[in-house]
């Protein structure tokens, strides 16, 4: 459930954060210039962190495997 | 008394196991809700100040009443009041249902984050000067379009742990719940139907023009009122009186008629709002006679809730967080009492337009929203945490005591005071001229509106007590971890 849950989030904020992107681009006014780059700025944000969570849970998983560093 | 136990269906379910909730997207909803609590009650104090003394508003545009207005009703409902129902119904629904939120950790971080976006953005557009001019629905089209996508998640996930659940009865909290985040979903799609003028421009129009977009938005305006702020709340009520008296609901047959009535009534209340304006007359009536048949089962779950105090009336004199939720009930059963009077069409040409709505709306944001949400937190804070009990049982008191203060204050000189304005503005001398000037009644209002800002001030200064003892019940050592 994790994993999915990991993509189908990723693949959400990736839209929305190039939408912010595209907005941002040809804004007309200053709403939606500070809109557009926060929702790029947050995805991007937003996708490191599921990157770290991934990562995390492997840790995890390796050190209650009784795995450790080599 | 175990979760699924307290609505007296025992027996059917299988044998318990060990379920790892999600809990770090409630203490994150918890903390926001803490959060935005403070920031919405000291706007409303900041305006209640420009109202006093409009040069407070220091000149700047984005300080202006207009302005930071919606940020006080948006912080106030959406901000603290949202992020306390996206906190009480993850905790709910996994406990009642006995499963880990659908739809795992990502899913539940992305509602969390963005949520707390959608709201930053909507409080910079406003002060920005960027609305739809519609109340409770001023953010524009962008910002309505991506709190649809974190709305829908919040369905997915929430329903999604419904149909999932290890428990074979679906507590009566859920339906509450459910029926506050379709509405909602339904609520916000219709009355934001709207064509921006480009896709990089933040104006749009309407869908509605004239008498069908007032009808509209005060069916949404009133549904927001009915549930987001009722229904919603209920479901939480349902959960916690239970839980921190140790009584089960007083009468579950009872819940489920006054869901069923309130869900089917609520909905054709919103005209009320529009009585002596262009819309025709007979849906104006419609308004009231559903307004005035809505008292029911609005009673009917204020009486559920006090009645499964029987048998634990004594815990209110040592448990001041019970104290709270039980009050709100009380502000829940007396605002549900005075809407209804107001939407009558002669009592509402008194009362429409004057601050008699404002302490109305009041009566029910503070008492029954904020009150039943205090209640909820202090329960949820040592509970998430882990630790023994609250910091300080007295601070609980003390909060209570001054945020109740306060709510007197405020509401009773918004009573005086709209009352006046309406008599004021109906009054004819003998020539058949308005015996008063609107700015005369502005001037008659002041001392009543200053009553109304130390009133605020006390309910902020209660909420900051809270604040206090919430860290300190977090990091205070007197707060020892309990064995896990």
């Amino acid at each position: 459930m994790e994993e999915v849950s990991d993509i189908v989030v990723g693949i959400i904020m990736l839209i929305l954060g190039g939408t912010g992107l595209f907005m941002a681009s040809g804004a007309l006014d200053n709403e939606i210039y500070i809109f557009g780059l926060s929702l790029a700025g947050f995805a991007a944000i937003f996708e490191f962190g599921l990157i770290r969570a991934y990562f995390d849970r492997k840790d995890a998983a390796r050190h209650a495997g009784g795995g450790g560093h080599v | 008394m175990s979760d699924v136990m307290m609505d007296g269906f025992v027996g059917t379910h299988a044998p318990a196991r060990a379920v790892v909730y999600n809990d770090n997207v409630v203490k994150k909803f918890t903390i926001a809700t803490i959060f935005w609590a403070v920031v919405a009650f000291l706007v409303g104090v900041v305006l209640a100040l420009e109202l006093c003394w409009p040069e407070l508003n220091l000149g700047f545009s984005f300080t202006n009443f207009g302005r930071l207005r919606p940020v006080h009703t948006s912080g106030a409902i959406f901000a603290f009041g949202g992020s306390a129902l996206f906190a009480t119904s993850f905790y709910i629904v996994q406990r009642t249902c006995r499963t880990r939120l659908f739809g795992g950790e990502a899913m539940a971080n992305f509602i969390f984050w963005g949520y707390q976006f959608f709201i930053v953005m909507a409080a910079l557009s406003y002060v920005m000067g960027y609305s739809q001019g519609q109340e409770y629905a001023e953010p524009e089209w962008h910002l309505d379009l991506f709190l649809t996508v974190i709305w829908v998640s919040y369905a997915v996930v929430y329903i999604g742990t419904v149909l999932k659940r290890e428990e074979p009865h679906i507590y009566v909290s859920n339906w509450f719940y459910m029926a506050f985040i379709l509405t909602i979903a339904v609520l916000h799609l219709v009355n934001n139907v709207a064509m921006p003028v480009s896709v990089f421009s933040a104006k749009s129009y309407s869908a509605y023009s004239g008498v069908q977009n007032a009808l509209i938005q005060w069916w949404y305006g009133h549904n927001a009122v009915g549930f987001f702020l009722t229904a919603a709340f209920l479901g939480m009520m349902y959960y916690f009186i239970p839980k921190q008296a140790g009584r089960p609901v007083y009468s579950y047959r009872l819940s489920v008629v006054h869901f069923w009535s309130l869900v089917f009534m609520y909905i054709w209340a919103g005209p009320h709002h529009l009585h002596y304006t262009s819309l025709p007359d007979w849906a104006q009536t419609l308004g009231m006679v559903f307004s005035i048949v809505l008292w029911m089962p609005s009673w009917g779950g204020m009486i559920n809730g006090l009645m499964t105090l029987s048998g634990a009336w004594d815990k209110l004199r040592t448990d001041p967080a019970l104290r709270f939720t039980v009050t709100s009930v009380g502000f829940y059963g007396m605002s549900t009492f005075e809407g209804p009077v107001m939407s009558i069409r002669s009592v509402n040409s008194l009362s429409h337009y004057t601050d008699w709505t404002i302490g109305h709306v009041h009566s029910g944001a503070l008492g029954w929203v904020a009150f039943v949400s205090f209640g909820a937190l202090y329960y949820l804070v040592p509970n998430l945490w882990k630790r023994s009990g609250m910091y300080s049982t007295k601070l609980i008191s003390w909060h209570y005591w001054v945020a109740t203060m306060g709510i007197v204050l405020y509401i009773t000189s918004l009573w005086v005071a709209g009352i006046m304005q309406g008599l004021m503005w109906r009054a004819y001398d003998q020539f058949g001229f308005l015996q008063y000037s609107f700015s005369e009644s502005v001037n008659a209002v002041h001392p009543y509106y200053v009553i109304r800002m130390l009133g605020g001030l006390l309910f902020l200064t209660g909420a900051l007590i809270m604040v206090y003892n919430m860290v300190m019940t977090v990091y205070s050592s007197t707060t020892e971890r309990r064995e896990v």
